[in-house]
């Protein structure tokens, strides 16, 4: 992100010199400014930005009008509207423009670095999320079967996962969706999540109903804090996740979702639990 | 659907039905997240899911209910569920959608997260599916 070639469209010179303060404060070089048609039509073709921070509202003109000219001149370079005008229906114009992002005036700094990291670091940010991911959950596995059935887990190594496999019983899956859209999967034999659930209890039987319901929390309260802690190694994964979905039945196979996931199992007391999470690269996402 | 080689699509029946179904076959969910939370659990047959797969593989024939059949019942869903998302947004509900998962099995008993469930019955060229629609607001 650091050097990307901004140009600033605003028509208050407080908004520029604030914008310009912030942008350059993180290292980002601001080439030109603009604030009506002709002078933004101008100065993109002069400068070639990677960026245009773009204000709604302008003399003469608006955003929208001006995000085309900037992408009639050049469709690579990214937009992002900072405009104190937020609306439904204005947020829809700007995305049927191909508007990449949308901050809302009085910026906030650290939201519209979050957006512009979201909007110029996709690889960076890809990367960032494959290499730590399953670090991060299997940490958040260990923290909740540690405080909450008050024992331990032991992983065996880490694989991709590009195979089909099948469960070994109980499979719980909930979707993430955030910068990169993916899932976290925990699968366990219905031994293993009895005894989980009789751990956190802390009584001996237990229905199915009771089982499905207290594994269902457990993988959502995992799944939300790791999701918490990559939220806060960089804002702009800005991920959250579903509802759980769980499933048991008979022969039950896990299709690989047609990308890279990494599975481990992790070796409790109570026995093998499978931990499976990935990302998909895909389209961004409009945040 | 249109776009996909289905020309015949037929709403069957919808109906209200508690958070636990069991189905036999392919299994897809879709996680939804937004100003509105649930999942959206696809349900049909492991014949009915190869039939698909070969419509939208422009005819080719499916045997084997492979890598290939299931990445296109898994873009089925992902597209039906896009859809679906582009609706809501279009009523001012911003809605984002996880990537599907895709599972197969026999009697698989699914624990929905919402009390009641919408399951709308479809049939594309006469290939019938279900769509179990779990939202919490």
């Amino acid at each position: 992100m650091e050097g990307t070639k901004v140009v600033i469209v605003d028509d208050s010179p407080f908004s520029i010199a604030y914008i310009r303060g912030i942008l350059e404060r993180h290292g980002l070089n601001v080439v030109g400014e603009a604030g009506t048609l002709e002078a933004v039509k101008e100065v993109i073709k002069d400068k070639m930005p990677q960026l245009v921070t773009m204000d709604m509202t302008l003399p003469g003109t608006d955003g929208l009008e001006c995000t085309r000219a900037v992408h009639e001149i050049n469709k690579d370079i990214k937009v992002i509207v900072v405009s104190s005008m937020m609306d439904d229906e204005i947020v829809k114009a700007a995305k049927d423009n191909k508007v990449s992002a949308y901050v809302q005036k009085p910026i906030d700094e650290d939201n519209l670095m979050a957006a512009i990291s979201r909007v110029m670091d996709s690889d960076e940010l890809y990367q960032e999320l494959s290499d730590k991911n399953i670090a991060i959950f299997k940490e958040s596995l260990l923290d909740g079967i540690n405080k909450m059935a008050k024992s331990l887990i032991t992983y065996q190594d880490e694989y991709t996962c590009q195979r089909e496999f099948e469960s070994k019983g109980l499979t719980i899956i909930i979707g993430i969706i955030g910068k990169f859209s993916g899932r976290m999967l925990i699968d366990l034999s219905m031994k293993t999540a009895h005894e989980i659930t009789a751990a956190i209890m802390r009584k001996e039987t237990n229905t199915n109903d009771e089982v499905i319901a207290v594994i269902g929390e457990l993988a959502n309260i995992i799944s939300g804090n790791a999701c918490s802690v990559i939220n806060r190694m960089n804002k702009a994964f800005g991920l959250r996740v579903a509802p759980p979905t769980i499933m048991h039945g008979e022969s039950v196979c896990i299709t690989s979702p047609g990308f890279y996931t990494t599975s481990v199992i992790g070796e409790s007391e109570f026995g093998e639990i499978l931990l499976n999470v990935g990302f998909q690269r895909g389209d961004d996402h409009w945040m | 659907m249109p776009q996909l080689g289905f020309e015949d699509i037929q709403k069957e029946g919808i109906s209200l039905k508690d958070d636990n179904l069991v189905s036999t076959g392919v299994i897809m969910t879709v996680g939804i997240v937004g100003e509105v939370k649930g999942n959206v659990v696809y349900c049909l047959s492991l014949e009915d899911a190869k039939a698909i797969a070969s419509t939208m593989m422009m005819g080719m024939p499916v045997e084997e209910f492979d890598e290939m059949a299931q990445s296109a019942v898994s873009e089925l869903a992902n597209m039906l569920t896009a859809n679906a998302a582009t609706f809501f947004s279009e009523m001012g509900i911003t809605v984002d959608i996880s990537t599907p998962t895709l599972i197969y099995g026999s009697n698989v008993s699914i624990k929905m997260s919402a009390n009641q469930v919408l399951c709308v019955k479809v049939s594309a060229n006469g290939i019938p599916f279900e769509t179990n629609i779990a939202i919490n607001g």
